[in-house]
């Protein structure tokens, strides 16, 4: 059976990639089952898909933890340990990032023997063609799918939208699909798992609570707090003290997520714990003293988070 | 109305949040910079009653952002949750249990979808027994929580989910504002985040007030509405500039504008910034349409007088 995890951001199109995978997988004659699974439904937050196939019926159910293929469309999520990227990674197992580092880097990094290759954003690339590229990388590392198939299930599962919009799709996914020849079939079918070695998931016994229990109020304020949304950022504000004046707070006040205070000197502070990223400050602040510098960038410059 | 506010200058706004941060609301959300900016106004004496959409994933246990109470009902029932919270207050205050001081403003946090449809009878109930609430909606101009269905407050022409057609959606968006007048509410108005001390004094004001009263927020919303979020404060300032969202209040008896943009600039620039436009300017540019829904927002200011 083949095992294969996709993770992204919401917006990238990794429930889309999935769903085409798998579609053009059961054209090549599988059976097969994929399923997203989002946390926050929002774009931006982590999410992952996966996708399972075989050519017999698929039994097993549940979230992929012996993956035989990860591909990962936003590198900024390796560290987030929330997004769970390097689960169950065996030395058979293939990685696949989007960036445009070099393979072994990342192997250097993260620490990994298994193999790693690098899906390298197309020129001035945004992430709406991620989710086409990542799903060109899994067939043609897959092996059993035809370009011919892989077009098909994209065509069947963009239908409906402008048509530029779908040949920019086809495109991609085949330009990326050709990219990687040189590693045709590299990716390994896992055996079937036993009952004896499945995990046991870490259950929780619930015992029947009276009604105050198990439908608490909540007694706390803002509790939200508790939620890092700052892991949702791919981008990052950052005020530039010599050009911020301390105005009239504009970049406080306009902030959707009260992500910006403002300190005893008037001087404006990003809460990067809870910042989504959105750099609507950027565009609000009239002394352009807000700068973007991408999170990755960040991370390489600075040992504090 | 300058004279009764604490709100003079922008300076006067609030430079601490109550609303607490880690919401699970899209990145760019005119809806929550809205309702941030209300909160800090209303403070912490507040009960929000919450009709099924975006926000009521703000609350989801055990986090939530709110400093007080919050109740979630369905679609079509916020207004007859705060009854049901009103009447509770005035019992308790009525026995002695809690001090004037101690009472809450009890404040309907609804989406469109609720405000423009499913909720119009409940809501018009809460009007004719005069009850003493705010109603606030934020209008992302359709059911944003479920992917940008259609509904009652959509504009002509925009594409939603479920008008996917080469012509957007064929009907027009209800005048909500004249609804609540016309049903006898005590205040109504209209704000947007893009516009906070307009926002600050008119909260400020209803507060004051008793009996029902709506704030009616446009809530630019970068996923449903297509563009990224980085615009949503351009996009609802330019509602502003080009007339489309009017500024404007209701209270005794009379409606007032309170911002009248001299010179309105064109919608295009208001249109062609979001994908749920798109079709208006490509493949082919849709003269006929954009001349209409220019043409309506002129008359619109026409009779306004400006
Ligand atoms: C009676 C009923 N029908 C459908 C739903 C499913 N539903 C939940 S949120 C929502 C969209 C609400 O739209 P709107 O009021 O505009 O709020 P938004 O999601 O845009 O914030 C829908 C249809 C529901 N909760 N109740
Ligand atoms: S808007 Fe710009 S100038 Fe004003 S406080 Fe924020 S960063 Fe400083
Ligand atoms: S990018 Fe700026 S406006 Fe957006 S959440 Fe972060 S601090 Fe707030
Ligand atoms: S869908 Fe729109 S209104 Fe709903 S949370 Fe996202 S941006 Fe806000
Ligand atoms: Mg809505």
């Amino acid at each position: 059976m083949y095992r294969i995890r996709f993770h992204g951001r919401g917006g990238q199109g990794i429930k889309t990639a999935s769903r085409i995978l798998g579609s053009a997988l059961f054209a090549e004659g599988y059976e097969v089952q994929d399923a997203p699974r989002y946390g926050a439904e929002r774009r931006g937050a982590p999410i992952f898909a996966y996708v399972r196939a075989d050519r017999a019926p698929v039994y097993e159910r549940g979230i992929i933890d012996h993956p035989d293929l990860v591909v990962v469309t936003d590198e900024s999520l390796v560290q987030v340990p929330a997004a769970a990227v390097m689960t169950g990674l065996c030395d058979r197992s293939v990685l696949v990032i989007a960036s445009a580092a070099e393979p072994e880097l990342w192997q250097q990094r993260l620490g990994v023997t298994c193999r790693v290759l690098t899906l390298p954003p197309g020129p001035g690339e945004g992430a709406a063609l991620m989710g086409a590229a990542s799903v060109g990388a899994a067939a043609k590392l897959i092996g059993q799918i035809s370009a011919a198939n892989l077009e098909g299930a994209i065509r069947a599962e963009l239908e409906g939208l402008p048509s530029d919009v779908i040949e920019r799709n086809v495109g991609r996914a085949l330009e990326s699909f050709d990219s990687f020849e040189s590693h045709a079939g590299c990716v390994s079918e896992g055996e079937a798992l036993t009952r004896a070695s499945a995990t046991p998931p870490a259950w929780v016994e619930l015992e029947v609570e009276p009604t105050s229990i198990s439908a608490p109020a909540i007694r706390g304020e803002a509790t939200s707090e508790q939620v890092q949304t700052g892991l949702w950022r791919t981008m990052r504000p950052v005020i530039d003290d010599s050009l911020c004046n301390h105005c009239s707070w504009i970049c406080s006040t306009l902030c959707p997520d009260a992500a910006i205070d403002v300190g005893s000197d008037r001087e404006p502070i990003i809460d990067y714990e809870h910042c989504k990223g959105c750099l609507l400050c950027v565009a609000v602040c009239p002394s352009h003293a807000i700068v973007v510098e991408p999170e990755r960038a960040v991370d390489e410059h600075r040992s504090d988070p | 109305m300058s004279n009764d506010t604490r709100f003079h200058d922008i300076k006067d706004l609030p430079s601490t949040h109550l609303l607490g941060s880690g919401t699970p609301m899209c990145a760019g959300c005119g809806g929550l910079q809205a309702v941030s900016q209300i909160y800090d106004v209303l403070g912490p004496n507040t009960i929000f009653v919450n009709a099924a959409g975006c926000m009521t994933l703000l609350s989801v246990y055990p986090f939530t952002p709110f400093r007080g109470s919050w109740l979630y009902t369905s679609m079509g029932s916020a207004p007859a949750g705060a009854q049901g919270v009103r009447d509770a207050l005035d019992i308790l205050r009525d026995r002695g249990k809690i001090e004037a001081s101690e009472d809450m403003q009890v404040v309907v946090l609804t989406g469109d979808g609720s405000a423009y449809g499913m909720g119009l009878s409940a809501t018009s109930g809460a009007i004719d027994r005069g009850l003493d609430f705010i109603y606030l909606c934020y209008d992302n101009e359709g059911y944003g929580n479920t992917g940008q269905q259609t509904s009652a407050a959509t504009p002509h022409a925009a594409r939603t989910s479920t008008s996917t057609g080469a012509a957007g959606y064929p009907g027009f968006k209800k005048d909500l504002f004249s609804i609540w007048v016309a049903n006898g509410a005590s205040y109504v108005a209209t704000v947007i985040g893009t516009e906070p001390l307009d926002l600050a004094r008119k909260i400020e004001k209803a507060a004051k007030l008793d009996g029902p009263r709506m704030i009616l927020s446009l809530a630019p919303c970068p996923t449903g509405w297509d563009y990224d979020p980085k615009d949503s404060a351009e996009i609802g300032r330019l509602a502003v500039k080009t007339g489309v969202w009017p500024l404007k209040e209701f209270a005794d008896g009379e409606v007032t504008h309170n911002k009248k943009p001299r010179k309105r600039v064109p919608v295009v620039e208001y249109l062609e910034r979001q994908g749920r436009f798109a079709h208006l300017f490509e493949p082919e540019r849709q003269d006929r349409v954009l001349a209409d829904i220019q043409s309506k927002v002129d008359r619109y200011w026409d009779a306004v007088g400006s």
